[in-house]
């Protein structure tokens, strides 16, 4: 894979990646906010931070390649239902490993996976209701140079110009409506 | 009787269109004894959510201290079997959203105009009660107490600051609907996300479970519940379960300014910058004609896109939401028994404060700030929302009702009962007491819960005697809402009678 092939592959995830990386730095950044070390911040931030951003890249190029369904839920909230735990449990072993020195796994780490599982379905509500505001946008500014994110843009305008239109046309047949009845 | 019954129009079961001689033989729909409302073109219906989103209000306003506090409260005095009147509450506000949405998207108007062509001075009612239950500042301290906890500002510092910010945020915006819900969108996406972190974090599998299974205990009502201190509160809580209020009325504003259904043929309300540039408000809504058929299959394709909109994001949300945050509560309890005792004592600041402490002792510092920052973006997400609901409503009541108030733009109103609030806010916040005068509280938290069984009559009234008959609500969606008027003002008159209190 040549080097242009991947920057486009990565700027068509980059709302992914964005939404995954909020989901893990909030808690950084209010860490710092309430005066605690910047370490804590810096191990929370990248050990659940970077995990979600790669799996909500992940995310953001099977929507950007018409792999999963426009704005649907379903395939968005099977997608963390095995992404997520993984994102988590990345979290609980590497944050050991920084803080301690020792590797390890959560007690009970089939509970652990099973109730991250349930958790998923409210992150992927989340997740899904952000990507849907960003991507499209960004999409939209990077289509110039990158033809893949110019026709996913292109599937999301389509309905948008619809929208706008359908509106327009009746705003001017009210304006007029109203002219009349006012006469 | 309704008007709509002598001289209907579009409907095949009761009438025929009718010619209005003065504008185009245009055809209309007559809906009660104000203006008819001509006949216009249904747009088509959007195929998924990300378009147009109004519930991000609905979600804002609705997503507050009864998820994040109040219901946590209860699973820890009663246990979790509780949350089954949660799962009634929640459910019955799903369908009353389903049914505000059906009279705003038939015919672009706002419910407040709905009840007007029903009787005028049920809607005058509405107008009154909003200013008396809303305009005091009480709701910001939540939040603003968070924000203090988290750098030290003083929350009536935070809460004047922030009611000025909105002011001019909402006064230079150009188009305010789409300013307000894109901020809102982003603000609730990151609270959910966040939320969801959160409990992933501190929760176990027992306590979910545990949570979940409540929900399902239908019958369940310990004997201490039904007491003069927990039954109000109970009560309060179940009514408090999602939007509280007035707030499922001011829903259909933001459904006709989104340009849901026939709000489509609605100009949108502009900040006051940009007052100069509003087009001119029809003096009533439009109507489509339920006697085609192409015109009714897209009318399906609005139901089943509000519908979405109701289960997933406003039901799924608010559920999340509170499931979350009772997660939490119960593994601060475990974590300090303080916790149980302070927040089932119902001092809110204090309980809230233990359970950060709680959070910050089981998963590190990190969690304690985090939770607070959470409490802090509940309160700015309904904030916000209840700023521009707020202005908008009374600001379309006097627009369309008020004689002489038609020479004023709808943007120069809006501003007016915006900038009202918040001088008088801002007031009450440094020289009053900020949930209102305490001799008129209970009258505030009687005509709050008393709005919300009043708006399921009007509700019935509306949509079963100003909509054309193809487009009526079903008999179990009237017997739905009929049991939400039933019950809110059944409890309140109950609560009253036999304990002498109002819901809290």
């Amino acid at each position: 894979m040549n080097d242009n092939r991947l920057i486009r592959l990565v700027e068509l995830a980059v709302p992914g990646i964005l939404v995954g990386l909020i989901a893990g730095v909030t808690a950084g950044s209010l860490a710092l906010l309430v005066g605690q070390p910047p370490g804590w911040a810096l191990v929370t931030a990248m050990t659940l931070g970077v995990p979600l951003a790669v799996f909500g890249g992940g995310f953001g190029l099977l929507a950007a390649f018409g792999k999963v369904r426009m704005g649907g839920f379903a395939p968005a909230a099977l997608y963390w239902l095995i992404a997520f735990p993984v994102a988590r449990l990345l979290h609980e072993v590497l944050t050991k490993l920084v803080l301690t020195g020792k590797a390890g796994l959560p007690p009970d780490p089939l509970g652990f996976l099973a109730f991250q599982g349930i958790i998923s379905a409210g992150f992927a509500i989340g997740f899904l209701w952000l990507h849907e505001r960003v991507a499209p946008r960004w999409w939209h500014k990077v289509a110039p140079h990158n033809e893949q994110a110019g026709i996913v843009f292109a599937r999301y305008a389509v309905h948008a110009e619809r929208m706008v239109k359908a509106k327009q046309a009746r705003s001017k047949k009210s304006r007029r409506q109203v002219k009349v009845s006012s006469h | 009787m309704a008007d709509s019954s002598h001289v209907p129009i579009a409907d095949s079961t009761g009438g025929e269109a009718v010619a209005s001689p003065p504008v185009e033989s245009e055809r209309v729909w007559r809906a009660g004894k104000l203006e008819p409302m001509p006949i216009r073109k249904l747009p088509e219906a959007p195929p998924s959510i990300h378009l147009l989103g109004p519930t991000v209000f609905l979600v804002a306003l609705g997503v507050g201290m009864g998820e994040s506090y109040m219901w946590p409260r209860l699973v820890l005095v009663f246990g979790p079997e509780i949350r089954w009147l949660f799962l009634i509450g929640v459910t019955l506000q799903a369908v009353v959203m389903l049914e505000m949405a059906r009279y705003a998207m038939a015919t672009g108007e706002s419910i407040f105009a709905g009840a007007a062509r029903v009787f005028k001075p049920m809607m005058w009612f509405f107008f009154g009660v909003a200013i008396l239950v809303y305009i005091w500042p009480g709701h910001l301290s939540a939040g603003a107490a968070a924000f203090e906890v988290i750098t030290g500002i003083p929350w009536v510092v935070t809460a004047c600051v922030a009611l000025i910010l909105v002011g001019i945020l909402f006064s230079l915006a150009r188009v305010i609907y789409n300013l307000l819900e894109n901020l809102l969108a982003i603000l609730i996406g990151v609270l959910v996300v966040g939320t969801a972190v959160i409990a992933s974090m501190v929760g176990n599998w027992s306590d979910l479970s545990s949570t979940l299974s409540g929900m399902f205990a239908f019958g369940y009502f310990p004997a201490e519940a039904m007491s003069a201190q927990w039954f109000p509160i109970v009560v309060g809580s179940i009514a408090f379960a999602g939007p509280s209020g007035m707030q499922q009325m001011w829903y259909t504003l933001h459904l006709r300014d989104s340009g849901a259904g026939m709000g489509a043929h609605i100009p949108n309300i502009q900040g006051l910058r940009n007052a100069g540039a509003e087009e001119k408000m029809p003096s009533r809504g439009f109507m489509f004609d339920t006697e085609d058929p192409d015109e009714m299959a897209k009318w399906k394709g609005w139901r089943r896109w509000v519908t979405f909109d109701a289960l997933l994001l406003f039901w799924g949300i608010t559920m999340l939401v509170t499931v979350s945050f009772t997660v939490l509560a119960q593994s601060a309890a475990r974590e300090n028994p303080d916790v149980k005792s302070l927040i089932e004592g119902g001092d809110r600041d204090a309980a809230l404060l233990a359970m950060s402490d709680a959070f910050a002792a089981a998963g590190g510092p990190i969690l304690g700030g985090l939770f607070f920052g959470f409490i802090a973006l509940i309160g700015m997400n309904a904030t916000l929302g209840l700023f521009d609901s707020f202005s908008r409503g009374q600001a379309d009541m006097t627009y369309f009702f008020m004689p002489g108030a038609k020479k004023f733009k709808m943007a120069h109103l809006y501003a007016g009962f915006l900038w009202g609030l918040i001088t008088f806010g801002i007031l009450i916040l440094l020289f009053g007491p900020a949930d209102g005068p305490s001799g008129v509280l209970d009258i505030l938290a009687f005509l709050s819960t008393f709005a919300m069984g009043a708006y399921c009559i009007v509700l019935l009234l509306v949509n079963n005697r100003m909509l054309p008959k193809p487009i009526r609500p079903k008999i179990w969606t009237n017997l739905i809402i009929g049991f939400g008027a039933v019950f809110y003002l059944g409890m309140l008159f109950f609560s009253l009678i036999k304990f002498g209190v109002v819901v809290g």
